[in-house]
């Protein structure tokens, strides 16, 4: 991880034009995205959310690279990822884009540490190089004396963190989180988002992230707000802010969506 | 290199089911090894038993038709024979154990032990198989088996000729390499003239020893010209040779046991097959992780391929060192046990080695190669909706 950085606000990370993406299940054809525009900052922290099926997840795909739309564009760090191959998209996935996942996803047969340094693997770096990093990181989350700790010995919070430490240890432009906070408690949820928005504040990171926690409104900088694969602007996004602000009991609703 | 560290966890997630698999392989290996040593250490046996002097001459037609017993003399006086004696099948039952047979032959007790020096046979008790008349000379497997000893007499009744004798036994074959029993043809010839028919006046075998062994093939090419257009035309070839057509059905059953053990090799790769589609789909999650983190195709084919590799290669050079132990441990024993001596000419030689590492790389890479590429075609966010 590098010191703390001033990030380029003034430049957009990530620029989505008019992207739509189908899906087609049976003999049924899934629009799960409908012509979404938005661009993200550098270094902004923002929230897709909205209900189950809004497209919210599938727009975090497109913005992470794991998927490619069928039709606009979705260009991130300068890279238009449309016009990459499966295998490009992997290589770029990894120099770019460090992953967050609600369940962890750590592989039970390697320790922290290991599980950190996973995705280093995919480096030129030296094993000594690659465990000193992954050690930064696990310090960056908080969990550099559980380093040596199996993902059973680890409660699922520190999980978590372990996770987040495996997403940064690339130092990467961009940090994609899908329902980081889905299965934890309110109080690890918390702490999980607090390490979120301080990964934005102190090293300058481009955090995204989908969830459906209310919370997360208070530590986003803007939330964008999806339903039936549409991207809700105007009126209608803040109406769905304010509602989810105030299930997560008042407070201002952080809303990207253009007036 | 640096993905064996991540390889090798993941060969250790499971591992009574790594052993059994591994395990299974092994035992494989160790088979296939086992019955690749049949062909060399049966021809190696053959070196063992045949004399490279000896020279069996029968009948053209096969071994079951006799020769005129008085070619013997002639053979015994092509140049270069040593020593020749006619052996004619007794097929003796012995039936106070049930009508048991066992090899026995009527032979000339005067040129045995000239044609079977190599045989070990006390002279005193060969100058005795020349002395009784009813004497007889029996491998030391018979006598142990039988509970005979020096001195016993025994009845054995013909199941070829109309006759049961009386024999006395007067001499051991002690190797229990020659489950033999020696009797002498004047014995059974004049048995035969007092039942009032025309005597013993044929040869089944005619065993013949060269002086030597370079001059092998001449004589066997001399004494086959000797034969010509008679009405028993012979066929000479060497011990081995001899023992070779013996063994010729045993070859048959050698190919149908390398056949099964394809069979058998072929389901071990069925069986790692499924091991490895089964660690592969418990692991769908993982793998689709690691595709999204940045692992390629390729990578994640790699590792899942070299994985099961790596179970097998283990697998195999233990199954090897045991095939190698295993043979070595027999050919210890052999040393010091006629009965299990034979078992000491099935050696793992150099190239069995190398077959069975190459067999157990064979069984990993087609056990492996069909799950890790359908793990590894899959696209990332089709993996991911998979299993999320």
């Amino acid at each position: 991880m590098g010191a703390a950085q001033t990030p380029d606000t003034s430049r957009p990370l990530i620029v989505i034009r008019k992207v739509s993406r189908r899906y087609v299940r049976g003999v049924d054809e899934v629009h799960a995205l409908e012509n979404v525009s938005l661009s993200i900052p550098t270094g902004h922290f923002v929230a897709f959310m909205g209900p189950s099926g809004s497209g919210k997840s599938t727009l975090l795909n497109l913005v992470s690279g794991i998927d490619r739309p069928n039709d606009g564009e979705v260009l991130v760090a300068g890279q238009l990822l449309n016009e990459l191959s499966e295998d490009e998209l992997a290589q770029w996935r990894a120099r770019h884009v460090g992953l967050i996942f609600q369940f962890f996803n750590l592989i039970p047969v390697l320790s922290a540490r290991d599980n950190v340094a996973l995705p280093l693997l995919l480096t030129h770096l030296t094993k000594a190089e690659r465990l000193r990093r992954a050690d930064t990181a696990l310090r960056v989350v908080g969990l550099e004396n559980r380093s040596d700790h199996y993902p059973r010995a680890l409660s699922g919070g520190e999980q978590q963190r372990v996770a987040i430490a495996r997403a940064i240890v690339t130092d990467p432009d961009l940090i994609v989180a899908d329902e980081p906070t889905g299965d934890l408690d309110a109080r690890n949820a918390e702490a999980i988002l607090a390490l979120l928005r301080q990964l934005k504040k102190d090293f300058g990171k481009t955090v995204v992230m989908v969830t459906h926690d209310p919370r997360a409104l208070r530590f986003v900088d803007d939330a964008y707000h999806l339903d039936k694969g549409i991207l809700l602007e105007g009126e209608e996004a803040e109406r769905a802010a304010a509602v989810i602000s105030m299930a997560a009991g008042g407070g201002p609703a952080a809303t990207g969506a253009r007036p | 290199m640096k993905y064996l560290g991540f390889i090798l966890a993941n060969l250790g997630r499971n591992k009574l089911r790594t052993v059994l698999t591994g395990g299974a392989i092994a035992l494989a290996v160790v088979l296939v090894c086992l019955l690749l040593t049949m062909p060399d250490g049966l021809d190696s046996l053959l070196n063992t038993i045949a004399n490279n002097t000896r020279i069996s001459v029968h009948n053209k037609a096969g071994v079951v038709y006799s020769m005129p017993y008085a070619f013997t003399r002639k053979v015994r006086q092509v140049d270069g024979v040593a020593a020749a004696v006619a052996m004619t099948w007794f097929g003796g039952a012995y039936e106070e154990a049930g009508r048991v047979t066992f090899p026995s032959f009527a032979v000339e007790v005067e040129h045995i032990g000239a044609v079977y020096p190599d045989y070990p046979i006390a002279a005193a008790q060969l100058a005795d198989f020349q002395r009784y008349r009813d004497g007889a000379i029996v491998g030391r497997q018979l006598l142990r088996k039988y509970g005979w000893k020096i001195g016993d007499r025994v009845t054995l009744r013909s199941t070829v000729w109309p006759v049961s004798l009386d024999f006395r036994i007067v001499g051991e074959i002690a190797s229990d390499r020659a489950p033999l029993f020696w009797m002498n043809r004047e014995y059974l010839d004049q048995a035969l003239t007092a039942q009032g028919g025309p005597g013993l006046g044929i040869a089944g075998v005619i065993w013949v020893r060269a002086g030597d062994p370079n001059r092998v093939n001449a004589i066997m090419r001399q004494i086959d010209d000797l034969s010509r257009n008679s009405d028993a035309e012979t066929a000479s070839e060497t011990e081995k040779s001899y023992f070779a057509n013996f063994f010729g059905s045993l070859q048959g059953f050698v190919t149908i046991i390398l056949i099964i053990t394809g069979l058998v090799a072929l389901c071990i790769v069925f069986i790692a097959a499924n091991t490895a589609s089964m660690g592969v789909r418990e692991r769908a999650g993982e793998i689709a992780i690691l595709k999204a983190i940045g692992f390629g195709r390729r990578v994640i084919f790699s590792i899942l391929l070299v994985e099961a590799i790596a179970l097998s290669a283990a697998a195999g050079g233990a199954g090897v060192c045991a095939a190698v132990g295993l043979t070595k441990a027999l050919g210890t024993f052999a040393g010091w046990s006629d009965t299990i001596g034979p078992l000491g000419n099935f050696i793992v030689t150099a190239p069995v080695i190398v077959e069975g590492i190459f067999l157990s790389l064979f069984v990993g890479m087609l056990a492996g190669v069909v799950p890790s590429y359908g793990a590894a075609r899959k696209s990332v966010v089709e993996s991911l909706h998979e299993v999320f």
